[in-house]
């Protein structure tokens, strides 16, 4: 009842302010963050009383009020808001990375890979073949030449398998799940997130060949090896000079969280390298150069300024679902949401049987690997950018079935992290602290 | 250069710069920093070194804008009724007249000033001379604040002239916002959309509306809880709410924010966390407010030089005269001392977040000349306000023990 009366109180609000308003210097932009933290994080609320994930409650707030939606934020605020997008990117990426503790990596890391690389070789394989035997019933692919096909079957398999560690670190933040199975997850999803560029990058030159081109996207594997090298480079210097920081001043470190994350994704930008990637590295860095007191310390703070920018970010990810395309193409997505799952779920399996991983881990490390988001949307766009005879209609089905998954995705980690008994008794979801703690588990992969 | 990395740059070089020079200086002798900010802001801005363009500071309106609504907070959530009433009415009979009576001198003043002097037309200049009255009312917080760590350490913290001093601050603060918002009601625009334009009373009604619904929002929202990381988010989320509807609706943040902060200190359990969550986040704000207050200033058109340097020497009179006489009438010269008004000479954060939010509004009259006449007075005045207030309680007990000697 109490949420019931948050939402109408803050929608009744937000709409006998909106006539009054005007649009200069981005007044609407404060308006729809403060609006979204609340609205988003309510909803968030009700999806965990009925124990679904807290984000799949903010995505539903960003369907229900954004712009295909209620229009309490309207797409010029989405606009607006693009900044909040990248910061959260970027707290999610540096979080991310101070997950990762080297004793810890230097025992799991063959057994990750092995894991890892079963997964994605099978999606890929899985997607790959089921796109091109279905060619002939979606809507954009029929009658094209074979040529087209298989440059569209490439891009497609390269962008479906990616993952999502935005979400995966956010619903280990709001569960507060620590086990091997948090940790591998998260392990592998980061691990495949460097991975997935590479054979992205592959994907597009090998697309090049078989369809022309006219966009301008620099695919160039020399322009991503610098994305990448170049990625890890900056990182390290960013998280050394974090943990400098943290040694010798360690004060204010509400700000310096955000003044760090916003100063790495800036720098990776105008160094053209891998966002995520040099933030990952900053945190890794930071994490196992700095005493563990200060590195928990400036965690702690950045999980805190990081909570309402968590919860505004999915909400706007939500706003920019495009719910009428996913309705249109469901009949070709779900099957290949089917098909990614079942490929999801064999590779998993067959690669943690490889690694000799513990049967929990056989059984649900797969259901934290369905979820995608930023980084998939990401490359959706670079390929309607670099191919316009069919990179918008592409673009359009990736990120139906990335809304898709993002969804159910989040759901099932969920799910398996409950069932593995890693969540702890009084989880807390969207009311209790978010500390990731996963470093904390003993347990090594066996591998 | 990237707008958001020279934000970045800004922050990092300015916390820096302060950290390592001026935070010594000024625990060591007692100066307040924050002036240095605002010369970093001046040098980078469009009119000195143009690393920060105007775009790129009008694109930070709205981060400005919750700096400055968190500002407002941080007031509010002052006015905590319980110990307010544990507070003599003489107290703030003094405060208030000290505070009303230096508006209406210099208010009255600039106006003249402006009309006769700059060759401003009269309607136009009565709201920058209103404004400026509003913003000479007052006090620099942060020099008070360093003075009474100070005071503490040398027993001296329970002097009654500071009590007053500290009072008088809150009242300035408190009246100058109302002046303010009450002035932009009465000059607010008419909307965009074809509705019937609300009048001033109902634009005062929609201010204070703003406030207390982000209040009960903050309730709602909190619900039982007590955790410290929902706490922030209801909080962040109240005042970001409000900052964001005054902004989207032509108005300032600083008088909603300011209800919300003293609604939330009043009716919450978590008073403590609260005040901590505010003040742990105010500072690193104010620092980006003052450093973007550089970069937005621009030379005003209007001959400025004189008026803005008569500004200062009004204000700086006023605050004296004002506090004499309001003591005078309030009968407690014999405890305050003649010259008690010195200790309210530092002008500090919020006559930069008013004179900022003015700038910030696309119909403001003069702006660059009452924003001038801000930044001039804040960068002379706000470094030594520590010493202002130092010196009258040190004053005010040399006085007492002589009165003693004397009576004994």
């Amino acid at each position: 009842m109490r949420r019931a009366i948050i939402l109408l109180v803050v929608f009744g609000f937000v709409e006998l302010i909106r006539p009054l308003g005007s649009s200069g210097y981005g007044s609407q932009a404060l308006l729809a963050f403060g609006f979204l933290i609340l609205a988003a994080y309510t909803v968030g609320e009700i999806a965990h009383a009925i124990h679904a994930p807290a984000i799949v409650g903010y995505l539903a707030a960003g369907v229900i009020f954004g712009p295909v939606g209620l229009q309490s934020v309207s797409n010029n605020a989405l606009t607006q808001l693009e900044p909040v997008s990248g910061l959260a990117i970027a707290l999610i990426a540096f979080l991310a990375g101070s997950e990762l503790r080297w004793d810890q990596l230097r025992e799991e890391w063959v057994g990750l890979l092995k894991i890892m690389g079963t997964e994605l070789a099978l999606s890929a394989v899985g997607l790959g073949t089921v796109l091109y035997l279905a060619s002939n019933y979606i809507p954009f692919l029929h009658g094209r030449p074979t040529s087209e096909i298989i440059a569209v079957t490439l891009l497609f398999a390269s962008v479906a398998i990616v993952h999502s560690p935005a979400v995966t670190i956010a619903l280990l933040s709001e569960t507060r799940a620590k086990g091997p199975v948090a940790r591998t997850t998260l392990g592998v999803v980061l691990l495949a997130d460097i991975v997935v560029v590479l054979l992205f990058t592959a994907a597009m030159a090998s697309a090049r060949t078989f369809a022309p081109t006219a966009g301008m996207a620099d695919t160039s594997f020399i322009r991503i090896g610098w994305e990448i090298i170049g990625a890890l480079i900056v990182g390290a210097i960013l998280g050394a000079g974090i943990a400098l920081y943290l040694r010798f001043v360690a004060e204010e470190l509400f700000l310096f969280a955000i003044v760090a994350t916003f100063l790495g994704a800036e720098i990776a930008r105008i160094a053209h390298v891998e966002v995520l990637l040099t933030l990952i590295t900053a945190g890794f860095v930071t994490e196992n150069f700095s005493r563990r007191p200060h590195s928990k310390a400036l965690r702690d703070a950045m999980e805190r300024s990081a909570a309402p920018v968590f919860v505004v970010f999915f909400a706007l990810a939500g706003a920019k679902i495009d719910v009428a395309t996913v309705v249109v193409l469901l009949p070709v997505l779900v099957p290949l949401a089917l098909v990614r799952v079942g490929a999801i779920w064999g590779g998993t399996h067959l690669g943690a049987r490889w690694a000799r991983a513990p049967e929990t881990e056989r059984r649900y490390v797969w259901m934290g690997l369905v979820s995608q988001s930023g980084v998939a949307i990401g490359l959706a766009m670079i390929i309607a950018e670099t191919f316009p005879t069919f990179g918008g209609s592409l673009r359009s089905l990736l990120l139906a079935l990335i809304a898709l998954n993002e969804t159910v995705g989040a759901i099932l980690f969920r799910r398996a992290l409950v069932a593995t008994g890693e969540v702890p008794a009084n989880p807390g979801g969207v009311s209790e602290p978010t500390h990731v703690s996963v470093i904390a588990s003993d347990e090594p992969l066996q591998g | 250069m990237s707008s958001s990395l020279i934000l970045v740059l800004l922050v990092v070089g300015g916390y820096a710069a302060a950290r390592l020079a001026v935070g010594f200086i000024a625990r060591r002798f007692l100066v307040v920093a924050g002036a240095e900010y605002l010369l970093l802001g001046i040098l980078l801005g469009p009119r000195v070194s143009g690393m920060i363009s105007s775009n790129v500071v009008d694109s930070f309106g709205p981060f400005i804008t919750l700096a400055i609504g968190w500002m407002g907070a941080v007031i509010g959530a002052e006015f905590y009724i319980p110990s307010l009433l544990r507070i003599r009415g003489q107290v703030y009979q003094t405060a208030l007249l000290e505070a009303l009576l230096t508006a209406t001198t210099v208010a009255g003043v600039m106006y003249a000033i402006l009309v006769w002097l700059v060759g401003v037309s009269p309607a136009v200049a009565l709201a920058p001379s209103v404004i400026l009255g509003a913003i000479a009312t007052t006090t620099s917080s942060w020099g008070i604040a360093l003075a009474v760590r100070r005071l503490a350490r040398e027993g001296a913290a329970r002097a009654p002239v500071l009590r007053q001093v500290q009072v008088a601050a809150g009242t300035d603060g408190v009246v100058a916002i109302l002046i303010f918002n009450l002035l932009l009601c009465l000059t607010h625009p008419a909307p965009p959309a074809g509705i019937r334009p609300p009048t001033p009373t109902e634009w005062a009604v929609i201010t204070v509306a703003i406030g207390v619904i982000a209040g009960i929002l903050y309730h709602l929202f909190l619900g039982g809880e007590r955790d410290p990381d929902r706490l922030f988010i209801a909080l962040a989320a109240a005042i970001t709410l409000a900052s964001g509807t005054a902004l989207y609706a032509r108005l300032s943040p600083l008088l909603p924010a300011m209800i919300i902060g003293a609604i939330l200190i009043n009716t919450n359990q978590n008073r403590t966390e609260i005040a901590t969550a505010l003040h742990r986040v105010q500072r690193p704000l104010y620092l980006v407010l003052l450093i973007f207050a550089g970069a937005a200033w621009q030379p005003s058109t209007q001959a400025a030089l004189l008026p803005i340097l008569l500004f200062v020497v009004i204000r700086l009179g006023a605050k004296l005269g004002s506090a004499r006489l309001a003591a005078r009438l309030s009968s407690r010269l014999n405890v305050l001392g003649l010259n008690w008004g010195r200790a309210l000479m530092g002008h500090g954060s919020l006559a930069i977040a008013i004179a900022l939010n003015y700038r910030l509004l696309d119909s403001s009259a003069l702006p660059n000349l009452v924003f001038s006449a801000t930044i001039v007075s804040v960068f002379l005045t706000d470094v030594v306000s520590a010493r202002f207030v130092r010196n009258v309680v040190h004053h005010s007990r040399y006085v007492q023990r002589r009165t003693t000697e004397i009576h004994n």
